[in-house]
């Protein structure tokens, strides 16, 4: 089970709304790439992992990304509280306004909803932990585009700070897919699913 | 609940020990629920302080026996015994 600690993971302090940095970091909350995505991922692959060490990483990686969801949500929280509709117009917010309001719902910065098909569960040991890799460089990779459009250092304080938490995350699944391989079949070692082909 | 108790019996005291943690930890966690809504109810403050310090003996009574129950309360310098198995998931955990 989870135990909610009240507090960030990091520090999350905006001086200034803005609603131009919200519609695109949003894309980190509901996006193909985001961090409820990421959560996911993790806690719904680590079921079917059959070793003891790679549960655990699933399970630590997994938990401190629903830490970082709760960043994001901070952030846009921050970056669009007091803003009147009219501002949130000239950013191209109004149609988000209309259907939430200010609250946060999880979409993509192109306005898809959070869909669970961005979550790989293969069942699979390689396949599984090759989909963390990449999805750990797929998120570095939106951090940095989210860096390049925004000044504010207020903003680009945590973000930096969550850019890094994946490159940590990819070593740590690194090391995972190695525990995972020390474990199979050297003369089948790609084709081997463990839960099944004995 | 008797099948269940029955496994929990067979898994010796590990087992026991955790189903009177579930126990402790469901009571404080419906009474923080219910403080959430009424946080000046003595009554519930009074059952909310007494579970609590049930539940923290029982917690290190696990920790100190069988392992950790959170990454912050691993015993010991010689062994991140946070990764041993069974998990939470696993029949064998229950």
């Amino acid at each position: 089970m989870w135990i909610y600690d009240k507090k960030l993971q990091y520090p999350v302090k905006i001086k200034t709304p803005n609603a131009n940095y919200a519609k695109i970091i949003i894309s980190q909350l509901g996006g193909p790439d985001g961090e409820l995505a990421a959560s996911q991922r993790y806690l719904h692959q680590r079921y079917s992992m059959p070793y003891d060490k790679v549960k655990g990483i699933l399970t630590d990686v997994g938990t401190e990304e629903l830490a970082h969801l709760e960043m994001i949500a901070a952030i846009l929280y921050q970056l669009t509280k007091g803003l009147s509709p009219e501002e949130m117009k000239r950013a191209g917010m109004d149609i988000y306004f209309v259907d939430h309001t200010a609250g946060l719902y999880p979409i993509a910065a192109s306005g898809v909803p959070f869909d669970m098909k961005y979550v790989g569960v293969k069942g699979d040991v390689i396949a599984d932990l090759n989909e963390d890799l990449a999805a750990e460089q797929k998120a570095r990779v939106t951090y940095d585009n989210i860096l390049r459009m925004v000044d504010d250092p207020d903003v680009r304080d945590p973000i930096k700070y969550l850019r890094q938490r994946e490159l940590v995350h990819y070593q740590r699944f690194g090391d995972a897919l190695r525990i995972a391989q020390d474990n199979l079949d050297s003369k089948n070692f790609y084709a081997y699913n463990p839960s099944f082909d004995k | 609940m008797n099948t269940s108790m029955n496994n929990n019996m067979a898994n010796g005291g590990a087992g026991s020990l955790l189903r009177r943690i579930q126990a402790e930890d469901f009571a404080l966690y419906e009474v923080a629920l219910y403080l959430d809504a009424y946080p000046t109810n003595k009554k519930a403050l009074a059952f909310y302080e007494e579970h609590r310090a049930r539940l923290a003996e029982l917690k290190e009574e696990y920790r100190q026996k069988y392992g950790p129950l959170t990454i912050y309360d691993n015993v010991g310098s010689n062994e991140w015994q946070w990764v041993k198995g069974p998990w939470p998931w696993e029949r064998e955990a229950n």
